[in-house]
Order: structure tokens, then C-alpha cells, then sequence
């Protein structure tokens, strides 16, 4: 059973479509990338599933089920856009948000004390939300989030406002989720933290799909012809190379793409004695470039 | 259905809670007893101070009954005001010269210059640092009218007594027709329509705004995203409009328990104080009038809060909120203007047909109720009216309202807020 099955899906706002044709899904249980550059229509995505807008064209299965409001409570959504009633105290505010999801009583409480316990919000129970740091009002909305034990959670950008303390927390916890039968759909910018956590991936660009799949396979696909460079010295004399075909330059730190066919070892050998080579590493493309160079492609 | 009476219950207990809420409702009736009996307290507590008041009677003629007549006593038993007799030896205007600087030294407090003439017709003057005590002014009026009247009749051979019966005033009381019959009414029900519409008006104004603010809290802070993962955008809107529907509803009961306790004690209250003012009787209201003013504030309320409640979610400010947010005030502002026009004639074709435009017809109709009650069918018109309209704007502002939540940037214009309504 899928736990998103999009098939055909088309949103237009007069001449201008937000999503066009896209179709993708999710399997159960697993983490799935939502990927795509600024206005590519991500959120109008995330919307359709959510029952929030609906698709012009296409359809939408949920956990089975053809998306109604029903749906609703067996999901949870975490917004890019997120926010709370700033003048509600934390703990009414999560009952509220639960309560909307079906959860009441003293089931609803237990639930909201364990999380509150495990983010370490205790103690704002009973504080108003607009006194809350950005950071913890993050972890407020991850709660109302998941404390309705949902068994599909979309989370967008989860880890903006977070430390490094709590974006460790939260992963473990998409992780232990995971484990536990939840599928997830995680749309970020932040392709590393795509590469470390996510099974499958989507990408859209200006409307639509342009790559999707399992991420290990797309990775492989795209061939072992990148090269990783650690150095010192003048990054320019790299470019004289005739097989370099892309270069993501850092000054200390290259991401090399080498023309298809190309021998890297020939490449190193050229390489002697122009920088200094801490690393020399052949592998397959991060998927930080692949995106770059996807979105550039569509774009030309 | 759960999920709305949730955001009703959150709405309700987010308003009620706050310290304004609990100010305005509970404050509001008592500010407006104490502008009522203030007054009365303190015009029946304080003693006030004797007043010296010069009288230059050139015609001699006066002074002895007016005096007489000046017999006001403070609460002390003395006399409220004491004449002085300045006789009119010498120049007029060097005498007046000398009380002028009395009056200024504070030694009187004014003087009277009573020609020789006078009971020909000639012009008293009063001169006083100032003339604003309506209620001196109007005493020392009467009584000069009394004495120099009296005379004037004597002289022309007239027993003054005898031609004050046949002078007295002509009785003349209002009454107003009605399907009971003809009740008397004594200006009651001007103050009471007044009073009712005002309120009307007041509560339509404030709660809609409240709405309109509702909302754009909800959108700038950004927990709309949030809410409508779990519910529809019109179940959201039902729930807040519900809500504050029954936060003024609570209001209007406080309010209601304070008027009746009001206006069956105000009659004994003032008395108690003042025993000249025992006949004064706050008007009763009949039933229909308050079963109408519900159902009027309930349609108005509806049309107007949910119209605010679009505006609230195609906007990102508050600011914003205003520009878009007055066309649709006036419209309650506009009844208003007109109301002492309907007040004045409540039958004519005019007033039955702004009685009967939907977004006037809760203040106006309303008015027309309180002072005359028209035809029902004009009563049940304007109520039909009113419903298919509040029903039709709740559609066009539930479809606008779903797609402004969740725009944000630009405030889109008038012609592609009409666009949205065609979205699927």
C-alpha cells in the first residue's frame, strides 16, 4: 500500500500553472524527499495533499483512501509557514490543535505531557506562546504535529530555527517514527540532510517532476565521474583540464564533474603539481549537484 | 461538527478572558448608571452658597415683590438669593460702574437694571461675571415675569388672579396608536428606539471588527497554515463567526440583567434622592421589540461578520484591513445618518424602502419597529431579504475567505478577488 499515491495532478491560477501533470508516491513507511528550488510548487503540492487546495485535475490517494477531510486526522503537517495563537499558553494551544485532530481528554493530555517532557517545555505549559523563542515554538508546532500519532507526517523545512541539540532530537525521532510504521514526506533545501535521511526523493521544478525515485538508484545512475578535491592553491589552473566538465568550487573544497567517458585518473595525473591534494575521492555525484544541475537544465 | 464547536469553544473562552471583555461588559452598564445618577447625587448632596444680586429699580416700583417673590432656600433653610436695593441717586452709569466692580470683586454676584418704563415694556438687563447658571437666569426671569405681569393687568384694571386661570397652559399630551389601542407615550419611545439602535449599530461595529482582527491574527501569524491541516476553511470561519456570536450574545444577557435591574430600581433609586422626581419612569420596552432586536442583531451580525472576515483574510495588516474595511462599515454608518430622518417619518416611501435594503435593514427596520410597529409583511420582507443576502455573502466571503488565507505578499486587487471565486 502507498501511503501518497499522486496521479496526474494539475493546479493553474489563470495561465499560471503551480503544479502540472505530477505524479509521484510515496511507499509505507518511508522517508520520502519533496525537493525543488524556490516556487517550483512544492507547497501547492503539500497543499492538495492536505485536502487544503484541490487539484484541478488528477487524483490524490492518502494511506489507501481516496483525500477527504476525514483523512485530516490520520495525517500531520508541519508547514514551512508555521505559526501559533500568540496569545494562547502553550498547553491550551496544544489541546486546541489536538483536539482538531480527534484527540480529547485525557488521552490528549498524557500525550501532550510526554512530548512537552521530551522537548524539555515542561515548563511553559502555562506561558504564552509569543513568549516562546523562535526555537521553541518550532518544537510546539513539531508536537501538534505528531501528538495525534499520525500515521502519514508531512514536514516542511522541520529543522529551520533549530540548534544542533534539537535537530539531532527531532532526526531521531523522524527515524524512530519510521521504524515504527509512519511514512514521511520531508521537503527541504538542505540536500545533505535529504542524502543522510531520505529513501525516495521527488523533484519538482516550475510545476513539474523532473527527476524521482529511489535515491540510492538515481545516484548510481548518474555514474561514478565526480570527483571531490581537498587542495591548496590556485583552484583556477583545476579548470585547465579539458574533461572537467562542472566545477563546484569552495576554496578549499571542489566538487568536480568530469565529462561522461572521462579517466579520472588522468585527471589527477594533470592535477600534479599544479595544487596541493589533501583528498582525491572518485564517487557518485552529491545530490547537491545533481539538483543544481537539474534545475539548471529545465531552466535552459 | 466537533472541530467547530472546538474553535467556537477556543474563540469564546480567547475573548471572554480578556481584561477588555470583562471592562467593557461589566464597566459599560455601570459607567452608564453613573452618568445617570451623578448628576442627580450631586445636585441633591451639595448645599450650594447664598448669592447677593444688586437690583437698580429706576421705577420703584418692583423691587419690594420681587423679593418677595425670590423666596428659592437653600437645603440650610436660608435664602438662596438676597437682593440688594441700589437706589438710583445720581448717574446711571457711574452706579453701574460701581456694582461692575463689585461683581468683579466677587462682593454680588450680578445686578439688574429695571427701567422706569418697565411696565410699559421696557428691557431689563442682567449683567454677571457670567450668565451660564441656566437654572439662576431662568428663576430670576420667571419671577420678574410674575411681579411686572401682575401689575401690568392691575393697571389696566384686570384682578390678576381671575386672568391667570383663564392664561393656564392647555393640556396637551402624545399618544400613540397601536393594535392594543391608544397608549400614552411621553417621549419614552424616541429615547428608547435611540438608545436600541445605538446599541445595534455599536455591537454590529465592534464585533465585526473583532472578526476582521480574528482573522488577520490567525494569517499573519501564520497558524492558519496549521488549523487548516486539520479543518476546512469554512468550518474555521463558522466556528469564529459562532464564537463571537456567542460572546456578544453573553454580553447583550449581562447587559439585559443589568437593565432590568435598573429600570426596577432607577424609579425608587431617584426618588429616594429626590422626591420631586418620583413620577420619572425609565419606559417599559414590549416584548417584540427585543424578540426583533435579536433577530435583527443575529442577521446583521452574520452579514456583516462574515463580509469582515473575508476582508480580514485577503489582507496581511491590519492597516491594510482599514482601506478594504470602510466601504463595508459605512454601510453601517450610513442607516445611521439617515435614522432622524426615519425617526421623523417612519410611514413615508422612502423609509419603507431603505427599511428594506438588506444591509440597512437592521438598523432601520429596527427604528421603524420601535416607533411605529409597520405592517408584518414589510417586518417579514425585510427579514427575507435579509436572509438570502447573509446567505449569498456567506458563500461569496467563505469562497474569498478559503484562498486569501493562504496568500500572502501583495494585496490582490478587487477584480482578482472576484477571480477566486470561481477556483476550484
Amino acid at each position: 500500500m502507498k501511503a501518497v499515491d499522486a496521479e496526474n495532478i494539475t493546479k493553474q491560477y489563470g495561465s499560471f500553472y503551480a503544479v502540472k501533470d505530477l505524479s509521484f508516491d510515496v511507499p509505507k513507511g518511508s522517508v520520502y524527499g519533496l525537493l525543488g528550488p524556490n516556487g517550483a510548487g512544492k507547497t501547492t503540492t503539500i497543499r492538495m495533499i492536505m485536502n487544503v487546495i484541490i487539484p484541478d485535475n488528477g487524483s490524490i490517494s492518502v494511506l489507501g483512501e481516496k483525500m477527504s477531510e476525514n483523512m485530516k486526522s490520520r495525517i500531520g503537517y508541519l508547514p514551512e509557514e508555521r505559526g501559533l495563537y500568540p496569545k494562547m499558553k502553550v498547553g491550551e494551544l496544544l489541546v486546541f490543535l489536538a483536539g482538531l485532530k480527534g484527540l480529547r481528554g485525557q488521552e490528549a493530555k498524557q500525550g501532550i505531557d510526554q512530548w512537552l517532557e521530551r522537548f524539555d517545555l515542561s515548563e511553559w505549559r502555562d506561558k504564552k506562546a509569543e513568549e516562546l523563542s523562535r526555537g521553541m515554538q518550532q518544537k510546539v508546532q513539531f508536537i501538534a504535529t505528531v501528538v495525534h500519532k499520525p500515521e502519514l507526517i508531512i514536514l516542511d523545512e522541520p529543522f529551520s530555527g533549530l540548534d544542533p541539540v534539537n535537530t539531532k532530537l527531532l532526526k531521531d525521532i523522524m527515524l524512530e517514527m519510521k521504524e515504527g510504521g509512519v511514512s514521511i514526506i520531508f521537503s527541504t533545501h538542505r540536500m545533505e540532510q535529504v542524502e543522510m535521511i531520505c529513501d525516495n526523493i521527488c523533484l519538482i521544478n516550475k510545476a513539474q517532476s523532473v527527476l524521482k525515485g529511489n535515491l540510492a538508484e538515481i545516484k548510481k545512475n548518474y555514474g561514478k565521474n565526480t570527483v571531490i578535491l581537498e587542495y591548496d592553491g590556485d583552484g583556477l589552473r583545476v579548470r585547465e583540464y579539458p574533461e572537467v566538465e562542472n566545477i563546484d568550487d569552495y576554496g578549499k573544497y571542489m566538487e568536480i564533474k568530469l565529462k561522461d567517458r572521462a579517466d579520472p585518473q588522468k585527471f589527477l595525473e594533470s592535477l600534479a603539481g599544479k595544487v596541493r591534494i589533501d583528498r582525491f575521492e572518485i564517487k557518485e555525484p552529491t545530490l547537491n549537484a545533481i539538483f543544481i544541475e537539474k534545475v539548471r537544465e529545465k531552466n535552459e | 461538527m466537533s472541530k467547530i464547536l472546538a474553535v467556537i469553544k477556543r474563540e469564546y473562552l480567547q475573548i471572554v478572558r480578556t481584561k477588555s471583555f470583562i471592562l467593557g461588559t461589566v464597566l459599560g452598564p455601570v459607567i452608564m448608571g453613573l452618568f445617570i445618577f451623578i448628576p442627580v447625587l450631586v445636585s441633591v448632596m451639595s448645599v450650594g452658597d447664598q448669592e447677593r444680586i444688586g437690583v437698580i429699580d429706576a421705577s420703584r416700583e418692583i423691587y419690594q415683590e420681587l423679593a418677595e417673590r425670590m423666596d428659592f432656600k437653600l437645603k440650610d433653610g436660608r435664602l438662596k438669593y438676597v437682593l440688594e436695593d441700589y437706589r438710583l441717586t445720581a448717574d446711571l452709569e457711574q452706579l453701574k460702574d460701581t456694582l461692575n466692580q463689585k461683581v468683579l470683586a466677587g462682593d454680588i454676584s450680578g445686578y439688574m437694571v429695571i427701567p422706569e418704563n418697565i411696565i410699559e415694556g421696557g428691557t431689563i438687563e442682567f449683567a454677571a461675571e457670567h450668565v451660564s447658571d441656566f437654572d439662576k437666569i431662568s428663576s430670576i426671569n420667571k419671577a420678574l415675569n410674575t411681579v411686572i405681569i401682575e401689575k401690568r393687568l392691575k393697571k389696566a384694571g384686570l384682578e390678576p388672579g381671575e386672568v391667570s386661570k383663564y392664561m393656564e397652559e392647555v393640556r396637551f399630551v402624545t399618544q400613540k396608536v397601536t393594535k392594543k389601542g391608544v397608549e400614552e407615550d411621553t417621549g419614552g419611545t424616541f429615547i428608547v428606539s435611540y438608545i436600541l439602535v445605538l446599541i445595534l449599530y455599536m455591537t454590529l461595529i465592534f464585533y465585526g471588527q473583532l472578526i476582521l482582527r480574528g482573522v488577520i491574527e490567525e494569517k499573519s501569524s501564520r497558524v492558519v497554515e496549521v488549523v487548516l491541516s486539520s479543518l476546512k476553511p469554512s468550518q474555521l470561519m463558522a466556528g469564529k463567526i459562532l464564537g463571537i456570536a456567542a460572546v456578544g450574545l453573553t454580553q447583550y444577557l449581562i447587559w439585559a440583567v443589568f437593565g432590568v435591574a435598573l429600570s426596577s430600581y432607577s424609579s425608587s433609586l431617584v426618588s429616594s434622592f429626590l422626591p420631586q422626581a418620583s413620577g420619572f419612569k425609565i419606559p417599559s420596552i414590549p416584548v417584540y421589540v427585543f424578540v426583533y432586536f435579536v433577530v435583527f442583531f443575529i442577521l446583521g451580525y452574520f452579514l456583516f461578520s462574515t463580509l469582515y472576515a473575508a476582508i480580514g483574510s485577503t489582507v496581511n495588516s491590519e492597516k491594510e484591513a482599514q482601506q478594504l474595511g470602510t466601504p463595508l462599515t459605512m454601510m453601517l454608518v450610513i442607516p445611521i445618518l439617515l435614522m432622524m430622518f426615519v425617526m421623523r417619518s417612519p410611514d413615508s416611501t422612502l423609509s419603507i424602502v431603505l427599511s428594506l435594503i438588506p444591509f440597512f435593514s437592521p438598523i432601520l427596520m429596527l427604528l421603524r419597529i420601535c416607533v411605529l410597529l409597520p405592517p408584518f409583511i414589510e417586518i417579514l420582507g425585510s427579514i427575507v431579504l435579509l436572509i438570502v443576502t447573509t446567505v449569498g455573502m456567506i458563500w461569496f466571503a467563505g469562497k474569498i475567505y478559503r484562498v486569501g488565507l493562504l496568500m500572502y505578499g501583495k494585496r490582490p486587487s478587487l477584480p482578482e478577488i472576484i477571480k477566486w471565486v470561481k477556483y476550484k
